[in-house]
């Protein structure tokens, strides 16, 4: 019983670390607690409703539109609101802040449009497979195998120059421009990247379990608990973050219940606060090195 | 008349809603987002007092207030020896649990089916129990909280909170305890929310977790900063626009089913616009750095 749950854990886990990590690409680069990123996660999860249900376009046309209009999103929200607040404030309040009005109003408008009802995007029993005792459905292997190719393909990204670069930046982004890099460029790579993780994760997930409008603030506070379990301003540590939340999870439904899983993961997330701040593989910073 | 009775009666509780944030947020500089779990805590704990052990109102309301400022130790204490995001972040994970027990304690609050009737505050004989009645006492409450914390924030006690808002290393090395400061400051920030979530409790009579969720707190922060914080005008601006927006709404004849997603859609990009044009809010003072 406990092994099925963990792998059922550990199914979930990948999806959420492929969202954490996106979500961790915003905030340890360029300090924004970026909670419009629950927002283009269910973004994602309509579009690709509309596209492949709807319009029944095929499942590959489908997927890279709904990757081109999450990142053309995910851009304006940068262009349109970050940009003039980073200009005209010091620390990211202001920005937290007005991200939760650019989640609220793309929620909103997805609500008025398409409801507040779960919706299904697979109808019919997903095909199953089973190893000794466990079972595990066909969409849950794919998530796994997605979160083993975005593992390996960022793995190999941060140890390019790009990825050097990215991570020069968000320690000192004054010196990165002083030696001649492109400030705009990094914040958009990372703000396009981030979209497509969150659309992957929110894409297989809707597979998997249906969706609504709400979906998002879950996910994108499941991540920032990742990263801060793991470690402020080290772009691996919310994939650690993720695993251990979907074991505890597992725990959870295991010993106690799975309506008590939330009250878990956040007092965990207290109790890191109170004891380990910087996470489990965080370094001790200054305190001017705190933005 | 009742109808209008009852838009007064929610100016003023969500006034006293609102100031319990701008006192954190305004005057202290500090974004909390478990405003609407003390709300929820004190709305539930004013409840559970009045229908199971017969508590008289007033009693239940302190008792309540108690309650709450001792909850609010659990995240302040830890947190705001930390930085900034960590001690937002703190609020907002101690929302979810607050909002999670309220949901799945059944055998404490019946979780999803709520609470229903919750009796109408009583002194000696005379009963809160219509609109009429209930308008009186909490436009008392309102004008009360208002005009404590208006004296509260005037003597020195309040120019240190905004100094700690406007540079913290600089009070600390004036001798004075800043984290102490902020701890005070978000207790009193609970409590307002639990007299806020009493009024509530009381006046409707009925209430379940989904007035308590994070969303709530959000929207909170969100009409604070559009009304402006960091003065006693500025919140009570973004209560009005916050009750009077949807009646505007209804006269401009739009449908209800997407009605309540029109409004905090406007709440949202009016949000954005002031955090770009007029950082303040309307009538605030306090501008995020």
């Amino acid at each position: 019983m406990f092994i099925q749950l963990l792998v059922n854990g550990i199914c979930s886990a990948s999806l959420l670390a492929i969202a954490a990590i996106g979500f961790a690409l915003v905030y340890n680069t360029t300090n924004y607690f970026h909670f419009a990123y629950g927002a283009i996660y269910t973004s994602a999860a309509y579009l690709i409703y509309w596209f492949y249900l709807i319009l029944k376009l095929p499942l590959i046309i489908s997927l890279l539109l709904t990757f081109l209009i999450v990142s053309l999103l995910s851009l304006s929200i940068e262009q349109i609101v970050y940009k003039p607040l980073e200009a005209r404030y010091n620390s990211s309040v202001a920005i937290l802040i007005s991200s939760f009005g650019v989640y609220l109003f793309i929620i909103n408008f997805i609500a008025m449009i398409a409801g507040n009802e779960v919706k299904i995007l697979s109808p019919g029993i997903e095909k199953t497979f089973q190893f000794g005792s466990v079972i595990v459905t066909r969409i849950q292997l794919i998530g796994v195998f997605a979160f083993i190719i975005v593992l390996i393909s960022y793995v190999l990204f941060l140890r390019t120059k790009s990825g050097l670069l990215l991570r020069g930046y968000s320690i000192n982004p004054n010196l990165t421009i002083a030696l001649g890099y492109n400030p705009h460029k990094i914040r958009y790579f990372i703000f396009i990247v981030s979209s497509i993780l969150a659309a992957i994760a929110s894409i297989i997930s809707a597979f998997d379990v249906g969706f609504d409008p709400n979906i998002g603030s879950n996910v994108v506070l499941l991540s920032a608990v990742a990263l801060i379990i793991g470690g402020v301003k080290i772009y691996e540590s919310p994939i650690l973050g993720a695993f251990i939340i979907g074991i505890l999870q597992s725990i959870i439904i295991w010993q106690i219940s799975a309506r008590w899983v939330d009250t878990f993961v956040f007092l965990l997330l207290i109790l890191f606060l109170l004891f380990k701040p910087t996470g489990i593989l965080g370094k001790k910073l200054r305190v001017e090195e705190v933005r | 008349m009742n109808y209008l009775f009852h838009i007064l009666i929610m100016i003023g509780i969500y006034s006293i809603f609102i100031q319990s944030l701008n006192i954190v947020m305004g005057y202290t500089g500090l974004v909390s987002l478990s405003q609407a779990a003390f709300y929820g805590i004190g709305a539930y704990a004013t409840a559970l007092l009045m229908i199971n052990f017969n508590v008289n109102f007033f009693i239940a309301v302190l008792i309540s207030i108690v309650i709450t400022v001792l909850l609010s130790f659990i995240v302040s204490i830890p947190s705001l020896r930390l930085k900034g995001d960590y001690f937002i972040l703190a609020t907002l994970g101690f929302q979810i649990i607050i909002f999670s027990i309220l949901y799945n304690w059944v055998e404490l609050t019946r979780g999803p089916y709520g609470i229903p009737g919750i009796p109408s505050p009583q002194i000696a004989n005379f009963n809160f129990d219509n609109p009429s009645k209930f308008l009186v006492l909490s436009t008392i409450f309102a004008l009360l909280v208002n005009y404590i914390l208006y004296l509260i924030t005037s003597i020195k006690f309040g120019l240190i909170l905004k100094s700690i808002r406007e540079d913290e290393i600089v009070v600390s090395t004036f001798g004075k305890n800043t984290t102490r400061f902020k701890i005070i400051s978000f207790s009193i920030g609970a409590g307002i929310a639990a007299i806020a979530g009493s009024l509530y409790a009381t006046y409707v009579t009925y209430i379940d977790p989904t007035s308590f969720t994070l969303n709530e707190s959000i929207l909170l922060v969100t009409i604070l900063s559009i009304g402006g914080s960091g003065n006693i005008i500025g919140p009570i601006v973004g209560t009005l626009i916050l009750i009077l927006l949807p009646e505007f709404l209804r006269f401009l004849e739009i449908p209800d089913s997407i009605a309540a997603n029109i409004r905090i859609m406007l709440y949202a990009l009016v949000l954005i616009l002031i955090l770009i044009y007029k950082p303040q809010g309307i009538a605030g003072e306090y501008e995020p750095e």
